[in-house]
């Protein structure tokens, strides 16, 4: 399995972190070097710096191999954008998105895009441990 | 209170690793028994191997329930250096327990022996004509693994989350794929597939199976252990010669190029330092070595075959030969002393100071000198091809590979300074010393059983460093030292 993550973040960072403990062939793009220091010693695989909004960075991650790319920087017009690049360009089968406005993930949703939006998720999350 | 519980769960996790580690040095020392197969004669031989496997076994189980007790714990990258020092100290004094036990030979020597294995050097003190052949196989099994690395060939089938650290720590800097089991797991493969291929053109070239089993582990683990006295040159086969020759250069490769050009990656693996770089020294010393030297010791045939096994055989660290070098001029030692020490490429299983930072230091004095005469507002990329990608070299990367470098020739300096303290000539120790540094194994003969003590130590703490890249124990015994330190402080 292997997995290209988008933005190495707090979310993207754990994320990359996880899937690697999980044995899976990762690699994590960013556009700021620096953000590689949120990865701890567990994480094993490779790091890319550089704008995932351009192409030539996306290839040099090999999404075009990739069986799962998330798109998880805390901008939403470039989660979107990646994604879309990923899934009808370069053919990924499972492309999953990062949007934190509510309201654009109805529109994103409509372009047939995984979409996952943090606000909604712990909302639910929270919601629930309210009715237990 | 707090920080001592720390550290002593930090520890009882480290110990479980080593602990899982022996489990497979235990494993390995029972595959020796595999030579009884065609050896059943030798049967009686056999405890010397199943009794030191069972104390291995016995304190692997015991050092893993313990590091069970600790629970989860992420290791950094130190921490993984001290699993890698702990279990390789550990592995080659129970691997010359079949040495000592037998009586074949005393602790000193066989302690010797073993690391002479597990390091790929192959110095040796063991005559091999008396020998029995499953010590033979022995031998050959410790180059073989230690030629993958303790740490690589346990990490292929098992996965830590402490993966990272031990890779690394076992001195490859280079990963073939974005996963460390991933990446271990395709080096083993990569590398049990040659040394298949390796033992089956042996027997074509008229080796016995035994001979060629054996020939063919030591080469591509660059080791260099021979089950003849005189080595590949036993054989006088060029067949023989030339199958050497590729397998040795295929342990000196890096393997994130072997992978590269398996994938059918050709311009990669041309554009790649090392590749070029070993070309370069190759093309350049063959023809020297072939005009300067074997040309007026040997026949036109015989020069040909020995100026292309011998500078192979020691920029490969290796330590195969064919000839003596008794009677090569000191020309000639010093071209093979410039290729040994230069060494294999990295994350191969070779020695030396690798073709990698040599290369890269070369490179830096290029760069320098195009800084020099470019307007002062100039910026320059500097990048090297790694695997398929460019490498873009800072400044911090230079100054390891200076570091590396300076205390590479700072031991080299000592350890002969030792060994001719111990009364050999100005040549001899060169040779030997940097034959041992660099995990090679040519000799010019003064490795020997009787040899003085102090010598054989010396040459055992210079396989143990040229192995393990200097850097991982130095950090390892400061960190532990500190850590030791600071909980007795905060007692």
């Amino acid at each position: 399995m292997f997995v290209v993550i988008i933005g190495c973040g707090r979310l993207g960072s754990r994320l990359a972190i996880e899937a690697s403990k999980g044995g899976m062939n990762v690699v994590v793009v960013d556009k700021n070097k620096r953000a590689f220091d949120l990865l701890t010693a567990e994480f094993s695989g490779f790091q890319v710096v550089g704008d995932a909004s351009n192409q030539e960075v996306l290839r040099s991650a090999k999404i075009s191999d990739a069986d799962i790319v998330a798109a998880v920087t805390d901008n939403d017009n470039v989660n979107l954008m990646v994604a879309q690049a990923a899934k009808h360009l370069f053919g990924v089968g499972k492309v999953l998105a990062r949007v934190t406005d509510p309201l654009k993930a109805e529109i994103y949703a409509q372009l047939g895009l995984k979409v996952l939006c943090p606000a909604t998720v712990a909302a639910d999350a929270i919601g629930a441990e309210m009715l237990k | 209170m707090r920080y001592r519980e720390y550290i002593r769960r930090k520890y009882l996790t480290i110990v479980g690793h080593v602990g899982t580690l022996l489990l497979g040095v235990a494993l390995f020392l029972l595959l020796s028994l595999a030579a009884l197969i065609q050896f059943p004669e030798e049967l009686p031989h056999a405890p010397w191997f199943v009794v030191p496997a069972l104390i291995t076994a016995v304190i692997g189980a015991v050092f893993r329930l313990a590091g069970r007790s600790a629970g989860k714990m992420t290791l950094s990258l130190a921490d993984g250096g001290i699993i890698v020092l702990l279990s390789w100290t550990l592995a080659m004094v129970l691997s010359a327990l079949p040495f000592f036990l037998s009586g074949l030979l005393n602790y000193r020597n066989a302690l010797f022996e073993s690391v002479s294995g597990w390091t790929t050097t192959g110095l040796s003190v063991l005559n091999v004509e008396t020998t029995p052949n499953i010590f033979l196989l022995w031998r050959s099994l410790m180059q073989f693994g230690g030629g993958a690395g303790l740490a690589i060939v346990m990490l292929s089938a098992i996965v830590g989350p402490h993966a990272r650290g031990l890779y690394q720590a076992e001195g490859r800097t280079e990963q073939l794929l974005p996963n460390v089991k991933h990446s271990a797991n395709v080096i083993i493969r990569i590398y049990v597939c040659y040394t298949a291929l390796g033992a089956i053109l042996y027997v074509v070239g008229g080796m016995s199976l035994f001979d060629a089993v054996n020939h063919s582990l030591c080469a591509l683990s660059t080791g260099g252990f021979s089950t003849r006295v005189a080595s590949i040159g036993y054989y006088d086969s060029p067949f023989v010669e030339v199958t050497t020759v590729v397998l040795m250069f295929l342990g000196a490769t890096n393997f994130a190029t072997h992978y590269v050009l398996l994938h059918g990656n050709h311009r990669a693996f041309f554009r790649n330092g090392e590749v070029r770089l070993a070309a370069t020294l190759a093309i350049f010393f063959i023809p020297v070595i072939l005009v300067a030297v074997a040309l007026p010791l040997y026949s036109v045939e015989k020069a040909l075959r020995v100026s292309l096994f011998e500078p192979v055989s020691a920029l490969t660290t290796t330590g195969y030969t064919t000839v003596s070098y008794a009677d090569w001029s000191d020309f000639g030692i010093a071209c093979l002393l410039v290729l040994m020490l230069i060494g294999g490429g990295i994350c191969s299983t070779a020695g030396g100071i690798k073709q990698y930072r040599v290369f890269l230091l070369l490179k830096s004095l290029a760069w320098e000198a195009k800084r020099y005469i470019s307007p002062a507002t100039a910026v320059h990329e500097h990048y090297i091809w790694r695997g398929e990608s460019k490498f873009y070299v800072d400044s911090d990367h230079l100054k390891e590979s200076g570091a590396y470098f300076f205390l590479y020739l700072c031991t080299y300096a000592i350890g002969v300074l030792i060994l001719l303290a111990c009364g050999y000539s100005l040549r001899d120790s060169l040779f030997e010393f940097a034959s041992a540094l660099g995990t090679v194994g040519l000799s010019v003969g003064i490795t020997a059983p009787n040899a003085p003590a102090l010598m054989l130590w010396t040459e055992m703490a210079g396989m143990f460093l040229g192995r393990l890249e200097f850097f991982v124990i130095i950090y390892s015994l400061i960190s532990a030292a500190r850590d030791i330190g600071s909980s007795l402080t905060s007692a």
